[in-house]
């Protein structure tokens, strides 16, 4: 047997910021703020972004003083479309599609046979891609940059959260830092810490966590065999002992391998260079020299909090809801939070919305996480069959999948993340689908939602006087109404017919859908949305 | 999910129902099943049917 030598590539080389003395520890006063965020992972440094483009100046607490995770390589690494579409309008799109790698086609395996692909360009309306694949940290370091390039937020690193009161109007916070302990206070405190929150736990709240049994090993590699940049998996890979394996392109040329192991496979075994090194070479065949990137074994978990939000603190991301990786409905559900709440925060700040409007948030997220768990439960199931019988039921729809496109549709490994839709609510009385970015008169609905925070008015077939009809409402509240042309591509996409104005809120979500639209009629939906009395 | 008689054929269902798991192994058998009930789940379609169906199938164990 000859012996192989294992390499590894250099570690990522990662940014630091400096831990400045906050003003509160060096003049001793406890001071107010509006918005407070614990942790900068993707969901709070997305939401400290989003806060500083609506010109929310929000403090943001991180116990570290870099981006991603100690000691480990990039977690997440699959960002969707909404989520690039929120990173658009948040100025960083453009960077992070520069440095990424975009893809739309996955293909799923069993065996040598491909069972199905599917390429999700076809149902796309947007500007941007379905999907880019990122280090998850590359994200977190471009949030940070547009963050200090905005300004007014203030990024205290090396600031960790050792204790939480929630007061009737407003939340203390206490804070630890290498300069000394301080306490700050504010209206709402966000908790951003991810996972394992320990500001969650010591609030006694229930998240009904499991573990799965299924085991895996990522590793992260960079070599040279021309594979396709498309999102390939096995539902059993002949060179991973009949076990699963994900297949996937991120940037600097680093392939994610995402190898299933046995259950009772030992995490410290099956992650020695030499044993996933052996893996590698029965994936990539003699002769293609390869270095390791990353090796990291894991098991998965979920978990759903019962309610995101508690007095004036809310919970965003991992803190809140924590899903199996397959599908990307982890970090990009996160980024949704932030990207659903900040608006909100916004409004509700400024008085230009009513304080229950911070309700929707749970609502809708809520919503949105137990679909994400449902969905990612079963893939999960399909992906590690606890019996002989379900065993045997895979084999049946893998069998058929050859032949037959109908039972291709039953394979599973993973349904990727799409924009939620929220159900009917007093704020959003049919409930709430998502808008892509669609191209109108030069210009897209992201880039038309990025000043300022306003809600926006598609008027399908409307005329000029029709426009000029709605122009005092638009005077008075956040509102832009356009023109659309029935039958172009937004009111394709949007579903709505001549004479229609489809209510867009600053989050890109559908408010209300109004027929044969009065200033009176839109002032209503606006005040529904805003969850602001509603006159008779 | 439909209880009156549907099949045309009964006694020449049942038999080429046998006949394919002639000479198959108990397991062969079993996967042969797995195979037959996904293709006619996909004859039938309508989820709230298929749902009353696995049920049936269950209760009539006993």
């Amino acid at each position: 047997m000859s012996a192989e030598t294992w390499k590894f590539a250099p570690a990522y080389e990662l940014p630091q910021w400096p831990f400045v003395v906050p003003p509160d520890l060096a003049t001793g006063d406890r001071i107010r703020y509006p918005v407070v965020i614990a942790g900068g992972g993707l969901a709070g440094l997305t939401l400290a972004c989003d806060l500083a483009v609506r010109g929310v100046r929000a403090v943001l607490l991180d116990e570290d003083d870099t981006v991603g995770v100690k000691g480990a390589s990039s977690r997440g690494i699959c960002y969707a479309q909404k989520s690039l579409e929120i990173f658009e309008r948040l100025g960083i799109y453009e960077r992070i599609r520069a440095k990424g790698i975009t893809w739309s086609v996955g293909r799923t395996f069993s065996g040598h046979d491909e069972l199905y692909a599917f390429n999700l360009k076809d149902e796309s309306f947007s500007e941007q891609p379905p999907f880019i694949n990122l280090q998850q940290f590359y994200l977190e370091w471009f949030l940070v940059d547009r963050i200090l390039e905005l300004g007014g937020t203030d990024l205290r690193w090396k600031n960790k959260v050792t204790a939480v009161e929630n007061e009737a109007e407003g939340v203390i916070v206490e804070v630890e830092t290498p300069a000394g302990n301080y306490a700050l206070e504010c209206d709402w405190f966000i908790d951003a810490t991810g996972a394992n929150s320990r500001i969650r736990s010591a609030m006694g709240l229930e998240v009904n966590a499991s573990r799965s049994a299924d085991r895996w090993c990522i590793s992260d590699v960079k070599f040279k065999k021309p594979f396709a940049v498309e999102r390939w998996t096995w539902i059993d890979a002949p060179f991973n002992e009949g076990r699963a394996v994900w297949q996937h392109l991120m940037a600097d040329d680093v392939w994610r391998l995402d190898y299933q192991m046995g259950e009772d496979a030992d995490p410290e075994s099956i992650s020695r260079p030499e044993v996933a090194g052996a893996r590698l070479r029965e994936q990539l065949g003699p002769g293609v020299e390869f270095e390791f990137v990353w090796i990291g074994p894991y098991q998965y978990r979920d978990h759903l909090l019962e309610t995101f939000r508690v007095d004036r603190t809310l919970f965003i991301g991992d803190a809140a809801h924590v899903v199996s990786p397959f599908g990307a409905r982890g970090g990009n559900n996160g980024i949704q939070d932030a990207g659903n709440l900040g608006w909100k925060l916004a409004l509700v700040l400024a008085g230009g919305a009513g304080e229950d409007l911070v309700d929707s948030y749970h609502d809708e997220r809520y919503a949105a996480a137990a679909e994400n768990l449902k969905i990612t439960k079963r893939t999960s199931r399909f992906l590690a069959p606890r019996s002989a019988a379900e065993h045997r039921i895979r084999r049946a729809v893998a069998a058929l999948a050859r032949h037959h496109e109908f039972a291709r549709r039953v394979a599973n490994t993973g349904r990727m993340a799409q924009a939620n839709a929220y159900p009917p609510s007093m704020w959003a009385k049919d409930g709430a689908r998502s808008v892509q970015n669609v191209v109108l008169d030069g210009t897209t609905v992201m880039r038309l939602l990025a000043d300022g925070t306003r809600f926006l008015g598609l008027w399908i077939g409307a005329s000029d006087a029709d426009i000029a009809s709605l122009q005092g409402v638009a005077a008075c509240w956040p509102l832009v109404v356009r023109r659309v042309a029935a039958g172009s591509d937004v009111a394709r996409h949007v579903a709505a017919g001549p004479g229609t104005l489809v209510l867009v809120r600053p989050d890109a979500y559908v408010a209300a859908q109004i027929g044969a639209p009065t200033p009176e009629r839109v002032e209503a939906a606006l005040r529904r949305a805003l969850s602001l009395e509603v006159r008779a | 999910m439909k209880t009156e008689p549907n099949i045309a054929d009964p006694d020449g269902f049942y038999e080429a129902w046998i006949a394919a798991h002639e000479g198959l192994a108990d397991g062969e058998s079993a996967d042969l099943d797995a195979r037959l009930v996904l293709l006619l789940a996909n004859q039938v379609g309508d989820m709230a049917v298929l749902l009353k169906c696995i049920a049936a199938a269950r209760d009539a164990d006993d």
